[in-house]
């Protein structure tokens, strides 16, 4: 298939795999880091990091938008779920989410009317279906699905579908980044940046890494090709003593982004002051609500919802693993109490998780050796 | 995901996934669209054209 096959050739794979080798030098210890949980579960599903050599080690970011979800948001959105003639829609991920009483699916399973959607178009037609029913949908995701969301309120709006609302759990993916650069538990080399999130902000956010901390970023796409080719940019940037933001998904992420779609997010959504994210705690201006202007479309606005703040589970560390300070393997849980079919975290929910690309691709421990 | 057939005025178009899923598409953020193109989709939105990866 066009757009795939020539980004998964194993010839050119390999040729990629000795550059990278011819530009480490003996002795230094690499860390880059890879934003986006698209990036962890392509390396492991085509084993990228087998090819890789052992000093270069490859960090698993923030970027699942299942994985940030806190419990207590999970908890709001079951109980909204629980509201009278309420039909509660979300992704598929998010059903088995664990809250601090269990999931959406417990949720469902105890008679609440929760049903799986592809996209928020999905959760409107079931609001045109049911017009004597409140339909809400839980949006998630960073600002690749923002757009989606924002499209569909438009939508709401246009058609004046008045039992349709939604519970906006959108996060941006900046704050974190600044957030990780100024933590003291982690020292990067550079950074694989988040490929569609790319296609939508564009490259200038990622601006301020190599600007502000002296890291190269290389936006990347997800097959095997372009992360190699991702990390050999990262890496000759280093080699060379220079740093900036380069493009190697330039055949989907323009410079200045998607346009339209910031557009339309800038006029359904505004930032909060302030969002909490799982194992990361409270960001400023890191996650989106719904704007003034669709204020009538606002579920956490149409109705009560608790916002309790719930504490991450103490056997999960979720969080060490979302800030790339610890593999899935180190975590106590992880492939024992915590399996994607008994998740504990969520990074095991997720077919973005870090837990679950290493638990489904069989890597439960990793030793390497230094070149 | 591969576009099959275009509704242009309500924005939405036919695609087929690499699998063979079919499922419509919002193309406002991309519009115009042609049959045959192969569109990124996110949430059942096209946010790009071409890259299936």
């Amino acid at each position: 298939m066009r757009f795939v096959d020539e980004f998964r050739d194993a010839e050119v794979g390999r040729a990629l795999a000795g550059e990278i080798l011819s530009l480490v030098e003996p002795g230094r210890h690499y860390k880059v880091m890879e934003v986006c949980g698209g990036h962890t579960h392509s390396i492991y599903k085509y084993g990228v990091d087998d090819l890789l050599p052992a000093n270069v080690e490859l960090v698993h970011g923030p970027g699942c938008p299942v994985c940030v979800i806190p419990m207590g948001r999970v908890d709001d959105g079951i109980a909204l779920s629980h509201e009278d003639g309420v039909i509660f829609t979300c992704f598929g991920d998010m059903m088995r989410v664990p809250g601090s009483e269990g999931s959406l699916l417990d949720a469902k399973a105890d008679g609440a009317d929760i049903r799986m959607v592809y996209s928020p178009l999905d959760a409107l037609r079931i609001a045109k279906q049911n017009p004597d029913r409140e339909v809400v949908f839980f949006a998630i995701g960073f600002e690749t699905t923002a757009p989606s969301t924002a499209l569909t309120l438009k939508r709401a709006r246009a058609e004046a579908i008045e039992n349709f609302s939604c519970m906006c759990s959108h996060v941006t993916i900046v704050p974190p980044l600044r957030a990780l650069l100024e933590s003291p538990d982690l020292r990067l080399d550079g950074f694989i940046g988040p490929g569609h999130v790319s296609t939508i902000v564009g490259a200038r956010p990622f601006e301020f890494i190599p600007a502000d901390y002296g890291k190269p970023v290389a936006i990347a796409g997800f097959e095997p090709l372009d992360i190699l080719q991702a990390i050999v940019m990262i890496l000759r940037q280093l080699a060379t003593d220079r740093c900036e933001v380069e493009n190697q998904y330039k055949r989907v992420v323009p410079y200045e982004g998607n346009v339209r779609a910031l557009e339309v997010m800038a006029e359904v959504f505004e930032l909060r002051p302030h969002f909490e994210w799982r194992g990361l705690g409270f960001i400023s201006h890191s996650g989106l609500r719904i704007s003034d202007a669709y204020a009538d479309l606002d579920a956490e606005r149409r109705f009560s919802v608790p916002g309790v703040r719930v504490a991450d589970p103490k056997a999960c560390q979720c969080g060490e693993v979302l800030k790339g300070v610890i593999k899935p393997w180190e975590c106590k849980v992880f492939g024992t109490a915590c399996t994607p079919e008994r998740p504990i975290g969520t990074c095991m929910v997720s077919s973005e998780g870090a837990c679950a690309a290493y638990y489904n691709y069989g890597r439960f421990a990793r030793e390497r050796e230094v070149v | 995901m591969t576009v099959l057939k275009l509704d242009p005025q309500r924005s939405l178009a036919l695609c087929v996934s690499e699998d063979g899923r079919r499922i419509s598409v919002e193309t406002a953020l991309v519009d115009p669209v042609d049959v045959g193109e192969v569109l990124l989709v996110h949430a059942g939105t096209a946010i790009a054209h071409g890259g299936a990866g």
